[in-house]
């Protein structure tokens, strides 16, 4: 019996060893290329031209880097336009997909099956395919060159969102409606009032996996928001670096930085909420 | 709100039917209907339909148009380089399997009991939080001969003379790409699943703790049973991203040396040549091809299900009280 | 507010429902007739004296973010309000260029002035932009002055000219022990030889990564066959057009020869290690440093490698190493054109008329940037005195008829010269890998290339 245990403990030991062992190789592995973007922001031109990549830099007190990316492409300007884009999409589509959820959820009518599966199939239609056509329907809504055009195109109901309402949905009892109703709640006060304030942490985190997504997608800012001087966002404020500071690596690692850096603070504030969101929403089989 | 009752003004009896349950859940599917279904016909089907009518035209992005039938579909099929590139969604299908693995395997660990887990879940979902430009320049520094990735190995004793070019040998450079893909990507699948792993309910794992269970049983018989909905989703979602794989040959090598997926050459196509209409075509078999695959792998899970159910029922699906019962009758569990 | 969006966006769409995609065509082409009449022609027009108290607002989108980023554009837009202080111009300038501007002229509205994408078949120039002249009225004074016209009306005027050759580095070539400029492909290879023997450089650096500079190839098609006429009339009407010793009879000439030196200077080992992580904006660097031996790039490419660093006097321009019955010929043409948006109001399109033609005439624009003058009147900057004596060869326009073979013939058979960058990468990658011969590729070329002289030149 004593040995039996002695056994298992080893086991657990080695088990143990090998899972740390294997998590801090993969966080070394996703944090690397980053590391070396980190050490080469910190050198100057000189520097740059002379070192290996991965010496360390001289000083890390050597800003001077970020000020020119930050100056160059304008970021001041640029991480303006991206909240005001952030907010509004944020809202909108955690409203949007809220309500679809409910009302997906809620009431059985014909074609609640048929707009789900619209739904899913339209993940599955590849966005860069039809962007043609999506440009000349902006054009004809004449929604380009404007930030309400970019937000309203942005706010395009994501599926993954849907999804995360509708799991809340099923784990947030009918009976909960039903009281309501019977003292004389509509189904519209049900929704505002009663289960919205119940779904914050779906709120949470389909906040911030659509966040992150709107605040680093380019392709479709860099075709609607063509003014960049007026409406660069944060995303397409990089565009900077592939023209004529192409080469110059000190800077592109700060500018990159510079852009992650607001990300990751929220992520890191919000994560623990993003967790219990998910697992809130009761993701289950 | 407003609005309904507004509505209901000029008849009595249509006001009171509005005032009826039924009434109102009509009224209240349509308005919070009317927004998602109009964003998603503009911006989606629209679109779609529009790129469909495309494909049978012979035509650029702007400028006259003949009609050609089926010649673009046709073409689709005859040429060498389409499906050639569809070879390559191999790689990135077998990438997008290892990423739900390693996803599930990261997750798992990180749901328990785990020194500085959180420093590890943020470190795992950190790449996700990078732009796709900055991925691109990241990526190109990376891998540049005798920089980052080169003087890393000859820090554990790789001669840089010796190592291949990442991004120009055609034997690797679609794997390296995969790699930077599993990179960018992993952490969302890792987010999900520790979110749904944490909504099992732990009774379970005290109950299977008292019979002996071992951390592969307890994820075989616990956690995958319960958390399989959205591991479906999350595959079915990647491997559908594998077909049409765009972003990483796009912003690292731009399509050289062999790496030009079936997207890269449909964006080719359609920008530099103007052949809108046959890139279009492109799309839709791109389409059909996902759906497809998409079936079939919803059927997979549908015989698996009977299958499953032909063999006492997994665990979560019954009722907690009597889980340790059932499992310690299961004749999974080998003690 | 919920309500209004949605209400716009239905409103939005039946327009596009109803309308399609064809109505931007109809609608435009219908002002051409009403507008063109009123407004005075380009060459009518007299900078500094006509309309200087025009109030106009103005967009003009470029390729040029270098310019743009060092503070050039707007200093063009200063001294020109000097003379024009009421019209306001806009600069924007565009990365992706090509792709992106095509794009962005399906919307009527996307600016007044604009470099005219080479996508653009020549018949359909007037749907997008304003007819500025009649081409008989400016050719005798502008060099490419029919680069963007069609029918007699010309519809873009040059940005800028380039002569097409290979930037070297002197201190290079004299370490090298080159003393003669190589003048054909064997003498060329031979003297890159000599640098990778002789010297620390690179001896050709292909600048691979960034792709767009691989079309720079394209650009010595003209120049090899040492005739005028090959580009856009010859050569879509001729089967295996890029076959070796086609058009000339000799294969040290045509489009096989350019292409082969590309070849082989890859596969010799003439180029640099690993082209998938090289880098546009260093490859300046290193040139001014004479850490490269040659860069084929047009005469536009000197002045920015003469800037990228202390050695500017180190940076030459020679023609490319192609030599027809022992001539050496260069091809010259026009960069994109600045064209006029034919949607603009009369005013926008006067004071566009004026600035472009302040841009071509008075700001010495090409002059500075080492190209070849707009004006025949000016002179040549000094970058292009090693060819004095060669013949410039100019890609003539084809007949009206034939307006678009060319462009067809080239997108039909997916080789887009001077657009395209995959042919050009595909050589790259051939030599590398070794897994194709030129001749390989080649026969894939005329084989695309036969079925689309077949299916568009007249029979």
């Amino acid at each position: 019996m004593t040995n039996e245990i002695a056994i298992i403990k080893i086991k657990r030991l080695i088990l143990n060893i090998a899972k740390y062992a294997l998590l801090i190789f993969s966080a070394f592995v996703a944090l690397v290329p980053i590391v070396s973007c980190v050490i080469t922001a910190f050198k100057t031109d000189e520097e740059y031209a002379t070192t290996n990549v991965m010496t360390l830099p001289e000083s890390w007190l050597n800003f001077d880097n970020f000020v020119i990316a930050w100056q160059k492409a304008d970021m001041g300007h640029a991480f303006l336009n991206s909240f005001i884009v952030l907010v509004c999409v944020l809202a909108g589509s955690v409203l949007i997909s809220s309500m679809l959820a409910y009302v997906l959820n809620r009431f059985k009518f014909h074609g609640n099956s048929l707009i789900r599966n619209l739904f899913t199939i339209a993940t599955l239609i590849p966005g860069i395919a039809t962007q043609v056509t999506v440009y000349q329907i902006m054009t004809s809504l004449h929604l380009i060159n404007s930030l309400p055009g970019y937000i309203i195109l942005m706010m395009g109901t994501d599926v993954i969102t849907i999804y995360i309402f509708l799991q809340f949905f099923e784990n947030l009892p009918v009976s909960l409606d039903e009281s309501a109703i019977l003292d004389g709640c509509s189904y519209f006060g049900v929704f505002f009032k009663i289960l919205l304030p119940l779904l914050k942490p779906a709120v949470v985190t389909s906040a911030i996996l659509k966040g992150v997504s709107t605040y680093n997608e380019y392709y479709m800012a860099n075709l609607y928001l063509q003014d960049k001087t007026k409406y660069q966002v944060v995303s397409t404020s990089l565009y900077v670096f592939s023209g004529p500071m192409g080469s110059q690596y000190n800077y592109i690692c700060a500018g990159v930085l510079i852009t992650i850096i607001p990300a990751l603070i929220i992520f890191l504030l919000c994560q623990d909420q993003i967790y219990s969101g998910m697992a809130a929403g009761a993701v289950k089989g | 709100m407003s609005k309904s009752t507004a509505a209901a003004k000029p008849r009595k009896t249509f006001g009171q039917w509005l005032k009826s349950m039924r009434g109102q859940q009509i009224v209240c599917t349509i308005v919070f209907l009317v927004l998602p279904l109009l964003l998603l016909f503009t911006f989606t089907y629209l679109p779609f339909f529009k790129m469909v009518q495309f494909s049978f035209f012979d035509m650029r992005y702007i400028g006259r148009r003949t009609f050609v039938g089926l010649e673009n579909y046709i073409d689709v099929f005859t040429r060498d380089d389409c499906f050639q590139a569809l070879l390559l969604s191999l790689y990135y299908m077998a990438g997008s399997v290892v990423q739900m693995a390693l996803a599930l395997l990261f997750a798992t660990i990180l749901s328990f009991k785990v020194k500085g887990d959180k420093f590890f879940r943020g470190a795992l979902y950190f790449p996700c939080l990078i732009c796709g430009i900055s991925v691109g320049f990241i990526f190109k520094f990376f891998f540049t001969h005798g920089f980052v990735l080169d003087t890393l190995l000859s820090w554990v004793g790789f001669n840089v003379e010796a190592l291949p070019y990442w991004l120009r040998d055609e034997s690797i450079n679609n794997i390296v790409l995969v790699a930077c893909s599993i990179w960018k990507y992993i952490g969302t699948n890792i987010v999900m699943f520790i979110g749904a792993i944490a909504s099992v309910d732990s009774t379970l794992y005290e109950a299977a703790d008292i019979d002996g269970a071992n951390a592969w049983h307890r994820f075989k018989d616990i956690i995958l049973p319960s958390i399989r909905t959205i591991v479906v989703l999350n595959l079915i979602i990647s491997v559908s991203g594998a077909l049409s794989a765009f972003e990483m040959p796009y912003v690292v090598t731009g399509g050289g040396f062999g790496t030009s997926t079936y997207f890269v050459i449909m964006d080719k196509l359609a920008h530099t040549d103007q052949k809108v209409g046959l890139a279009s075509a492109m799309a839709v078999v791109l389409l059909l091809l996902i759906m497809i695959v998409t079936y079939a792998q919803k059927a997979v899970e549908r015989w698996m299900d009977k299958r499953d159910s032909r063999t006492p029922k997994a665990l979560v699906q019954t009722d907690p009280n009597t889980a340790a019962t059932a499992s310690s009758a299961s004749p999974a569990k080998v003690n | 507010m919920k309500k209004a969006i949605a209400l716009t966006l239905a409103a939005g769409l039946s327009v596009s429902l109803l309308a399609g995609c064809g109505s931007s065509q109809n609608s435009s082409g219908s002002q051409t007739g009403e507008s063109g009449s009123t407004l005075p022609a380009y060459n009518e027009l007299t900078v500094g004296e006509d309309y200087t108290d025009l109030k106009a607002e103005i967009k003009v989108i470029t390729n040029r973010t270098d310019l743009e980023g060092d503070g050039t554009l707007a200093g063009y837009v200063a001294a020109f309000q000097e003379m024009y202080p009421n019209i306001t111009i806009t600069n924007e300038t565009i990365t992706d260029y090509a792709n992106d501007m095509t794009t962005r002229l399906t919307n009527p509205d996307w600016g007044d002035v604009c470099m005219i994408p080479t996508t653009i078949p020549l018949p359909e120039l007037s749907d997008y932009f304003y007819p500025l002249c009649d081409l008989s009225a400016i050719e005798d004074e502008y060099n490419f002055a029919d680069n963007r016209a069609y029918d007699g009306k010309v519809y873009g005027i040059p940005s800028i000219c380039n002569a097409q050759g290979v930037v070297y580095n002197k201190a290079v070539f004299e370490e090298a022990g080159i003393t003669e400029l190589p003048t054909t492909p064997t003498e060329f290879l031979d003297a890159l030889q000599k640098i990778k023997d002789n010297t620390d450089a690179i001896p050709l650096y292909t600048n691979y990564a960034a792709g767009w500079t691989m079309t720079a190839w394209d650009a010595y098609i003209g120049g090899s066959t040492g005739d005028p006429n090959w580009m856009n009339v010859t050569m879509p009407q001729t089967h295996d057009a890029f076959a070796p010793g086609v058009p000339t009879g000799d294969s040290e000439s045509g489009p096989y020869a350019v292409f082969n030196v590309l070849y082989q200077a890859v596969k010799l080992g003439l180029t640099e290690d690993d082209p998938t992580t090289t880098d546009w904006e260093g490859s300046k660097t290193m040139m001014n440093n004479g850490e490269i031996g040659t860069m084929v790039l047009g005469s536009w490419a000197v002045v920015q490698m003469q800037q990228a660093g202390p050695n500017a006097d180190d940076i030459g321009y020679m023609p490319f190493p192609i030599s027809v019955d022992g001539v050496q010929y260069a091809s010259a043409g026009s960069d994109y054109c600045y064209g006029v948006n034919i949607n603009s109001s009369d005013d926008e399109k006067i004071a566009s008329m004026l600035y472009i033609k302040w841009l071509s005439e008075s700001s010495n624009f090409s002059y500075d940037q080492g190209g070849i003058p707009v004006l025949k009147s000016q002179e040549y900057p000094e970058t292009l005195a090693a060819f004095d004596g060669i013949e410039l060869v100019a890609d003539a326009p084809a007949p009206t008829e034939l307006a678009d073979l060319a462009s067809n013939v080239q997108q039909d058979a997916e080789l887009t010269l001077n657009a395209d960058e995959t042919h050009g990468k595909r050589v790259v990658e051939a030599a590398i890998n070794g897994d194709e011969t030129l001749d390989d590729i080649v026969a894939d070329w005329n084989a695309a290339w036969n079925d689309a002289v077949d299916r568009n030149a007249p029979q």
